[in-house]
């Protein structure tokens, strides 16, 4: 579903991705482990065509992300670190509008209720403006844009990162539920627990390079640990 | 999707206290500069007319004295006589036979009516008197320059609706676009949407839409309220001919206001530097460059000072005034025709006056001429240079569509100037010729008919601005235009 083929990016002098190859399949969960500044979140953009890629090519769906960027965020949908909304509008009306630039214009507003309520925003909060939420509030919100969407492929960027323990295991529950669901998903993360226990691969980079691969059902958590510090030194 | 992104726009904008407190600031700038504008306009022309009127009761009372007069002579069978100046009060026939005391001491008012949009941009019509005071031997030059400099309306003109929208007008749309882009991208809202199937080119010809719609929508429907209320004419086609060009450079010119804030908007910089850079081209387009271009207008062509003329008139009037008996002389010289039969001492007063008056307007008009270069000379540098700033060329264009141009002043000057030979010629010569005035000469007094400039005229002479400041907003639109594709999302 996501797939990168020796893709680059270099901004001047600086690699900031050097010749990334990826697959992330329809019902992964990949984790990208790295220090900042290895290239996961240049990786992200280069899937969302934030940024253009210097040379290879990162298709979604199978379709090249350059040529097609307009198709392939069709199939995408993106969690950053903070899910930002418009703080005037609820969650509701935030989510109507966008739904519809995902070019989902039928859901009722009972269908809206119930994006939120699968992802478990409090009834109550759905009609309030999201100028009021708390973080986890709003990544939820962004979880409920990706089931509107019916994104086939998922971009996370850190977006456990700040949250409470709690908050944080509800929101890899419903990862786990969009995986069933089909979803491919790419998760940049510094949550090493959280890589192991949601993802079932796990990818460790390093100034640009991807320079491991696991599947978290081979390793336990003091192995992930171990073997990402080994690379970090 | 253009209407999606149009509608979610207006709505956030709805949402934030900045949208209203502008749009009534707009409203309260415009309804006051209409009211103004047309308070304005109403006074020039109650001046007017009253200032005629008043002239036109003591021609009246002059008028019914000569025919009570002409009756007495029909009824005791006298000579019908040309009263001189120097006579007995209540003897004798009255002054209204008098060509010198009807054309020299009863003034005729030739006015410049205003057109339907003047009250819109009042232009210089407050130090250009619209109505002037047309006598016998009095120069025309004289009066029309009365006025003297008032330097606060020379300086900042008047608050009408043309202020409006050249000045306060690009501070209402840049404070509402000047984060255009940077405000998604800091709030984190852009990568939100881009995430989504939106190119940034449709997001943000969406988000100016939402924008540029209310603003102008409100901007085009409060003039037309203006028009309605203190427009005049609204009956003949010219006036909405000229409110249709009036809505064209407005567009033109608010739509350079907004290619602007894209632009920089484009350059990824923060919402306070867009700010802060907007800010300063406001500042160096709408008031910087048009100060320069007034200042080096009167540098490089200097007017003498309406003073100076005043002074220079009063010089002229007592240097004449002496050698009254000198020029008499000289005028005798030259109009042998009209030395009476009589002895030359006999003359009355008035006959100096007219002679003395000839001396004086002769004495001054190389003085005139020269005023009159030098304006020619700075309104062509004005003309010139408009193109650096489109405030500048935004005013002339304003001015023109409302009938308050330079040119149009100057056209109607000429067209004093000749009717004032015309009334002067008229009654100098009955006057020299002591030939007395009948009642029934009061009909045929030259009467001022303001011949209006073709439209074709004005159109041509409104075409330098206009196109500018279109051939301004293309090439200021053709940047984003052609410079979005560069755009980064995703900073480093």
């Amino acid at each position: 579903m996501l797939e990168a083929i020796n893709l680059r990016k270099s901004y001047g002098d600086h690699e900031a991705l050097q010749g990334l190859n990826l697959k992330v399949n329809a019902g992964d969960i990949y984790c990208l482990l790295g220090a900042n500044g290895a290239g996961k979140t240049t990786t992200i953009n280069l899937f969302l065509n934030f940024v253009e890629p210097t040379s290879g090519t990162a298709r979604v769906n199978g379709v090249d992300v350059t040529q097609n960027p307009l198709e392939t965020k069709r199939y995408l949908a993106y969690i950053p670190e903070q899910v930002m909304l418009y703080g005037n509008l609820t969650a509701i009306e935030n989510l109507e509008y966008f739904a519809r630039l995902g070019g989902h214009a039928g859901y009722s507003a009972a269908d809206y209720r119930s994006f939120l309520d699968r992802v478990g925003l409090q009834a109550n909060a759905a009609n309030l403006r999201v100028r009021t939420y708390s973080k986890g509030m709003r990544q939820k919100v962004g979880v409920a844009i990706a089931l509107a969407k019916q994104a086939k492929a998922l971009l996370l960027d850190e977006p456990t990162s700040g949250l409470d323990p709690k908050a944080s295991n509800e929101f890899s529950a419903l990862l786990l539920q969009l995986r069933n669901d089909g979803a491919a998903i790419l998760m940049a993360t510094h949550d090493l627990f959280r890589a192991k226990e949601t993802g079932n691969r796990i990818g460790i980079m390093k100034s640009g390079r991807l320079v491991q691969e696991l599947s978290t059902d081979e390793v336990s958590h003091a192995d992930v640990e171990r073997i990402y510090l080994e690379h970090m030194h | 999707m253009y209407r999606l992104i149009v509608m979610h726009e207006t709505r956030a904008l709805a949402r934030t206290g900045a949208l209203w407190a502008i749009l009534a600031l707009l409203i309260f700038a415009i309804a006051f500069a209409a009211w103004s504008g047309g308070r304005s306009v109403s006074r020039q022309v109650k001046g007017a007319s009253d200032a005629a009127s008043y002239e036109a009761a003591m021609r009246d009372r002059m008028r019914t004295e000569t025919a009570e007069y002409e009756a007495k002579v029909e009824a005791t069978g006298g000579p019908y006589e040309f009263a001189t100046v120097r006579h007995a009060p209540g003897q004798g026939p009255p002054q209204g036979t008098n060509a010198g005391a009807v054309g020299g001491e009863t003034a005729v008012y030739v006015a410049l009516p205003p057109t339907g949009l003047a009250a819109l941009s009042i232009g210089l019509s407050d130090i250009q008197l619209d109505y002037l005071p047309i006598t016998m031997g009095k120069s025309l030059a004289m009066t029309a320059n009365a006025e003297l400099e008032n330097p606060v309306n020379l300086l900042a003109g008047s608050f009408d609706v043309a202020f409006v929208v050249i000045f306060l007008l690009p501070i209402f749309i840049l404070a509402m676009t000047y984060d255009l882009l940077s405000s998604e991208q800091e709030r984190g809202t852009l990568a939100m949407i881009l995430a989504h199937p939106v190119s940034l080119r449709k997001l943000m010809a969406s988000k100016l839409m939402a924008r540029a719609a209310i603003i102008l929508m409100v901007v085009t429907g409060l003039g037309l309220v203006a028009v309605l209320t203190v427009g005049t004419q609204l009956e003949t086609p010219e006036t909405w001919l000229r409110f249709g060009l009036w809505i064209i450079a407005t567009l033109v010119y608010s739509m350079f206001w907004f290619a602007l804030a894209v632009l920089v908007n484009l350059y990824g910089q923060s919402s306070a530097t867009n700010g802060t850079i907007l800010a300063g081209a406001w500042l160096i387009l709408v008031v910087i460059i048009p100060t320069l271009i007034s200042l080096v207008a009167t540098t490089v062509y200097p007017v003498p000072s309406r003073m100076d003329l005043t002074v220079a008139a009063r010089e002229a009037q007592s240097a004449a005034e002496k050698n009254m008996d000198k020029s008499l002389n000289a005028f005798y010289a030259e109009h042998l025709e009209y030395v009476p039969a009589g002895d030359q001492r006999a003359m009355d007063f008035m006959t100096l006056g007219q002679a003395s008056a000839n001396t004086i307007e002769k004495a001054l008009s190389p003085l005139y001429a020269g005023f009159q270069v030098r304006r020619d000379q700075q309104q062509g540098l004005v003309q010139r240079f408009q193109y650096l700033s489109p405030a500048v060329m935004m005013q002339l264009a304003l001015n023109e569509i409302a009938g308050t141009s330079g040119q149009r002043y100057e056209d109607f000057l000429q067209q004093a100037v000749a009717f004032r030979a015309e009334w002067n010629d008229y009654f100098a010569e009955r006057f020299l010729r002591q030939d007395p005035l009948r009642p029934a000469d009061y009909d045929s007094f030259p009467v001022f008919r303001y011949r209006p400039e073709a439209f074709s005229t004005v159109l041509l002479r409104l075409a330098p601005s206009l196109l500018g400041l279109l051939v301004l907003l293309l090439g200021v639109a053709m940047v984003p235009f052609f410079g979005i594709r560069r755009y980064q999302v995703a900073a480093r």
